[in-house]
């Protein structure tokens, strides 16, 4: 009997797919409505703060408020480009099978990883530009440092949610962190495995 | 056949055919959520055609019948009737270096869509072929006779390597 190689060759190709590990199979999904619903919050938040600034220097006889309008749009851009260029690649796998799907889930914790360092980053110059901006139209100027060590409930609110972002940049950090360690293991072993299989045969 | 049984035989097939026919579910559904929804389909055609099986036909033969059946009646009813290939999907390489596995998934990744791009005719007979079932097995799942089958696999070849070479 004639073996057909190029059949045989395009069974094994067709017939490699391993099959997706349903908990993984249902991380990926999950992490992909997150996505899609943090698209979406990102849209709101754009229209809200962007739209609202706008109209409040449209409105305000303040000049300076255009400043805040500017700065607003201009974070707003920073956070924008950043999200389409770390999304790219990473909305759906490869392929449909369990290494793409491994693969996707690594690529999206590294994602991750990189947005709390963007995440804090951006916080820190909005923050920074916030309290420049609201220093400068203090009607009575009081120092500086005395302004900032809680001179108001206004400030106590801005360090309160200062820590509170930090302490949940830290905390999601260190479950990234730990979740990516797991998956390069999976990922580790499953190559392993595949040696072992393509040795044996 | 008890009830037990039944659900036992019913879970030897899945685990069985399982990825042989999600495999053939993605070959017929342009999105993985279409590809679930027609498995689900299928697995339940199977689970009610269950209990009349009497062994006229091997099991993987009766499986897979009825997963081109249900594949025909949900082409029908969506609104793409043609072959829509899926988007060619760029398949990143997170580890560059040896050509090994990244080369491989891309070239099954092409494989696949190149299959999903034939006219259903063509399709339903390298699909099978890909399977590993035989003209007899092929000719008894989609009702044309065994010759027909051999005519239809040679043009199912060539236009696979038209398919394909687009795709290079």
């Amino acid at each position: 009997m004639i073996t057909d190689v190029e059949l045989e060759i395009w069974r094994e190709e067709w017939q490699t797919e391993e099959a997706v590990p349903d908990s993984l199979r249902k991380n990926v999904e999950r992490q992909s409505r997150l996505m899609k619903i943090g698209l979406v919050s990102d849209v709101v938040v754009t229209v809200i703060l962007g739209g609202g600034t706008t109209a409040w220097a449209f409105l305000s006889s303040d000049s300076s408020v255009v400043l805040v309008a500017v700065a607003t749009w201009l974070f707003l851009a920073a956070a924008w480009i950043f999200v389409l260029i770390t999304n790219r690649g990473l909305w759906t796998p490869a392929a449909l099978d369990a290494s793409a799907y491994l693969e996707l889930s690594i690529r999206r914790c590294r994602s991750a990883l990189h947005t709390v360092w963007f995440a804090a980053g951006l916080f820190v110059a909005e923050v920074a530009f916030g309290l420049s901006w609201g220093y400068l139209h203090l009607e009575s100027r009081k120092p500086a440092l005395q302004w900032l060590a809680f001179s108001s409930i206004r400030m106590d609110v801005v360090w309160i949610l200062t820590t509170v972002f930090f302490a949940s940049l830290l905390w999601y950090r260190a479950k990234k962190r730990s979740e990516l360690e797991q998956l390069v293991r999976m990922r580790e072993e499953t190559d392993g495995a595949k040696e072992i299989r393509a040795s044996l045969s | 056949m008890d009830r037990a049984s039944l659900k036992e035989q019913f879970e030897r097939i899945l685990a069985e055919h399982g990825p042989a026919l999600s495999r053939l579910a993605y070959s017929y559904t342009n999105s993985l959520s279409d590809r679930d929804d027609l498995l689900q389909e299928t697995a339940f055609a199977i689970w009610q055609a269950l209990p009349g099986f009497r062994g006229e036909c091997s099991e993987r033969t009766f499986v897979f019948r009825i997963a081109h059946n249900r594949a025909i009646t949900y082409l029908s009813r969506s609104r793409e009737h043609r072959a829509d290939p899926l988007e060619e999907v760029e398949v990143h390489d997170p580890t560059p270096g040896p050509e090994s596995e990244y080369s491989r998934r891309q070239r099954a990744e092409k494989l696949k869509l190149a299959v999903r791009s034939l006219p259903l005719a063509y399709r339903q007979v390298i699909l099978l072929t890909l399977e590993g079932l035989g003209y007899k097995e092929i000719s008894n799942v989609l009702g044309i006779s065994e010759s027909n089958v051999g005519a239809r696999l040679t043009r199912a070849r060539q236009l696979l390597h038209e398919a394909l070479e687009k795709r290079k």
